[in-house]
């Protein structure tokens, strides 16, 4: 093998691709859209408001409804005064979403509350009602019991949970797990994107050789394997630079943007701070973002490369084996599917990084690009664990490469029509 | 010595025998035509001697070398399907091709920069090489393929989709090339097109070698045993011939081969008696009626010869 060959082709692939416009305005626009997406996300989630419910609350023991109606005065309405036929027919009407009878026994435990309604709701409903009528039973039992403010003060208090980490160097920390649950998916995600991103870019480099006839005049000077190496590396190349400008342009506009945000943030926490119902539980600080261990980066940097390194033997191969771009569907299924199963096992991860799926996904070397990376930033994995799934992908990896290899050397020069799955056998047989 | 040898090579892929036992051998300064239809396995074979693909057995020796990754440089190849970086601006795209022959960075550009000069194509340095017409992107992929200055050149069917003006240049720069003591070896299925050119010739029918040696001596060891014929009128005639085999038939014109020793007079008499003789040539056989009478007429499809 010729490292001279492997470094001009490397050229020719990164400096011809970062200097098409195709890539210039992905770059800019990646982030943009991005931020866009997000905006839009948060926005629909403050826009989609719940719909107005009307329940009916025909109360017998007329203690309960003043504290419901105190509760949520627009939801709970007195309908002690109609009868249950006329109630019935304005669910059936949808005049009223639902309606329940309070009854002594009800405060008294003795029967649970009823709820008849049309349906509308769901899960949400169903909850709020019921927790709603739980306080209100309680406050009104511990009045009828007549015990002091005292220990109605007792039972009115919500606790809340606060956290801290105790590493295993002894040390104390602010725990940031919402935070770096965050920051893993993000990186999984990423890795995720990215897979198929430069996976596809390197699929339509090769594809691109084979259309325009020029790829026989490269073999006559170049060995595939050659070719190869060095137009994987050439992307890989891309990748990084991508991921560094977009590091960098994100740490200078944060530095700009810092004192911005930073009167936004106080603004903001204080207001949350005046609503009571919300400052239960909730942490101004949060807001601010915490330090993360710069390892983080390093390892996020090392799986990227080796999911990317992984995957790409099959994109080139496949790239290979067709004659034309439309032709890829039938071999990027195979691809996509541990791909698509590394997603979502990396949301289960999200939640319990330490499952067993969790700890199996993040050792395939398959899956483990994805899953990996986001349970480093959630949680400390043992380094064990770690150094075995690189070396699991770095072995999985050469094999990969040797096969792909194969088809990819005959791939290319054979013209004229895509390959099928036989045909591929039949080519591994023969390199 | 040959500066290309090749000792009975075998190439198959799967069930197929490409290439079956091929001997033969190039010499210095020679132009030397690999000829035979479609499917014959010349591709197959050049692609071995350019070390694209290797043999499953025998050997090949380039410039008494065994074909390898150093071997490559020596050769300026044009392959049959060809092409260039669309999107690749022309000068840059000649560099590199020039460079992975070999070749520095700075003689690269020397090189292409001579070349794009003799060509009248200094102009196009800076354009994509999808913007040209089709003319000027087959000049660029024949600099691409001279530029590092080997001893040896490889067409593979260099004139198929050449325009006229192109395949004239090509012919005079590959007969100044073999003037400069260059070889020279190239692959065809349209056999008129190569008479002309070739000094040597090797015949390829179905993955063998089956004739080969100095184009002259072959034709005269055929003997002047063709007619040419040129004629006005009714051209029926040629069908009552017998012990005759007819070649590049067209309405006023007749190759015929005289086989089993029928009398060429008896011929004329009967065109004679049909039609207006303007032409009655005695000469030596076409390559395409040698290949013919070599491998037989049952054992060629006639399409596949152009």
């Amino acid at each position: 093998m010729s490292f001279r060959q492997i470094k001009l082709v490397l050229q020719r692939e990164y400096m011809t691709k970062i200097r098409s416009k195709a890539f210039i305005i992905a770059t800019i626009l990646i982030p943009i859209g991005l931020i866009a997406f997000i905006a839009f996300a948060a926005g629909i989630a403050m826009w989609d408001s719940e719909p107005e419910l009307k329940i009916g609350i025909a109360d017998q023991t007329e203690q309960l409804y003043p504290r419901l109606a105190n509760m949520d005065a627009d939801r709970y309405l007195d309908v002690s005064e109609l009868s249950e036929d006329s109630l019935r027919s304005m669910v059936i009407q949808e005049q009223l979403n639902g309606y329940i009878y309070l009854r002594d026994a009800h405060v008294n435990a003795e029967q649970n509350p009823e709820l008849v309604y049309g349906g509308s709701g769901g899960f949400a409903l169903l909850n709020s009602i019921r927790s709603d009528l739980r306080d209100a039973i309680r406050e009104e039992r511990l009045q009828r019991a007549n015990v002091s403010q005292e220990v109605q003060d007792i039972y009115a208090s919500k606790v809340s949970l606060d956290s801290r980490k105790l590493t295993k160097e002894g040390e104390e920390k602010e725990d940031n797990t919402g935070f770096l649950s965050g920051l893993g998916m993000f990186m999984g995600v990423f890795i995720f994107t990215a897979l198929f991103g430069y996976g596809g870019l390197l699929t339509r480099s090769v594809i691109e050789e084979k259309t325009n006839r020029i790829v026989e005049v490269i073999a006559s000077s170049v060995k595939p394997i050659e070719l190869l190496i060095g137009k994987m590396a050439g992307i890989a190349a891309l990748g990084l630079t991508q991921i560094a400008f977009w590091t960098l342009a994100f740490f200078g506009i944060s530095a700009a943007a810092a004192p911005v945000a930073a009167m936004f943030m106080d603004t903001t926490a204080e207001e949350l701070a005046n609503t009571a119902e919300t400052a239960e539980g909730f942490d101004p600080a949060a807001l601010q973002l915490p330090s993360i261990e710069p390892m983080i980066f390093v390892w996020f940097i090392v799986f990227f490369l080796l999911g990317y390194l992984l995957y790409s033997t099959f994109f080139a191969a496949v790239g290979s084996a067709v004659d034309s771009e439309t032709d890829t569907q039938q071999f990027m299924f195979p691809i996509m599917v541990p791909i698509m199963i590394a997603y979502f096992i990396m949301f289960r991860t999200i939640e319990s990084p330490d499952s067993s799926l969790s700890v199996i996904g993040s050792l395939v070397p398959f899956t483990s690009p994805i899953v990996m990376i986001t349970r480093i930033a959630i949680t400390d994995v043992p380094i064990w664990q770690i150094s075995l799934a690189i070396i699991l992908i770095a072995v999985t990896f050469v094999g990969a490469m040797w096969l792909c290899a194969k088809i990819y050397k005959v791939g290319i020069l054979s013209y004229g029509k895509s390959a099928n799955y036989k045909e591929l056998v039949k080519w591994i047989k023969q390199g | 010595m040959g500066v290309i040898e090749v000792s009975g090579i075998n190439k198959s892929f799967g069930e197929t025998q490409a290439v079956n036992n091929v001997s033969f051998e190039v010499t210095q300064g020679r132009i030397f035509g690999l000829l035979g239809p479609n499917g014959a396995g010349k591709t197959t074979a050049i692609r071995m001697i350019n070390n694209i693909l290797i043999p499953d057995s025998g050997t090949i020796t380039i410039n008494g070398q065994q074909a390898s990754a150093a071997t490559q440089n020596m050769i300026g190849y044009m392959p049959e399907e060809r092409g260039l970086y669309k999107k690749m601006k022309v000068g840059e795209q000649l560099i590199y091709l020039a460079q992975l022959k070999g070749l520095s960075r700075s003689e690269a550009k020397d090189a292409i920069r001579f070349w794009l000069e003799r060509f009248d194509a200094l102009d196009w340095t800076g354009k994509k090489v999808g913007e040209l017409s089709k003319g000027m992107s087959q000049k660029i992929q024949f600099i691409a393929t001279i530029a590092h200055d080997p001893d040896i050149y490889i067409f593979d069917e260099p004139f198929s989709g050449l325009d006229p003006i192109n395949s004239e240049t090509l012919k005079e720069v590959v007969l100044e090339l073999r003037d400069k003591g260059k070889t020279i070896l190239f692959s065809t299925h349209r056999m008129e097109q190569v008479e002309q050119m070739c000094d040597e010739i090797c015949l390829f029918n179905k993955g063998r070698a089956v004739l080969k040696g100095d184009l002259r001596e072959i034709k005269q060891s055929f003997g002047k045993n063709t007619i040419n014929l040129e004629f006005q009128g009714d051209a029926s005639f040629l069908d009552k011939l017998d012990n005759v085999r007819i070649n590049n038939r067209s309405t006023n014109f007749a190759e015929i081969r005289v086989l089993n020793g029928q009398n060429t007079q008896d011929i004329l008499r009967t065109a004679m008696s049909h039609a207006e003789i303007y032409t009655f040539e005695r000469i030596e056989p076409s390559l395409q009626e040698i290949f013919i009478s070599t491998v037989g007429e049952d054992n060629i499809n006639p399409k596949d010869l152009g």
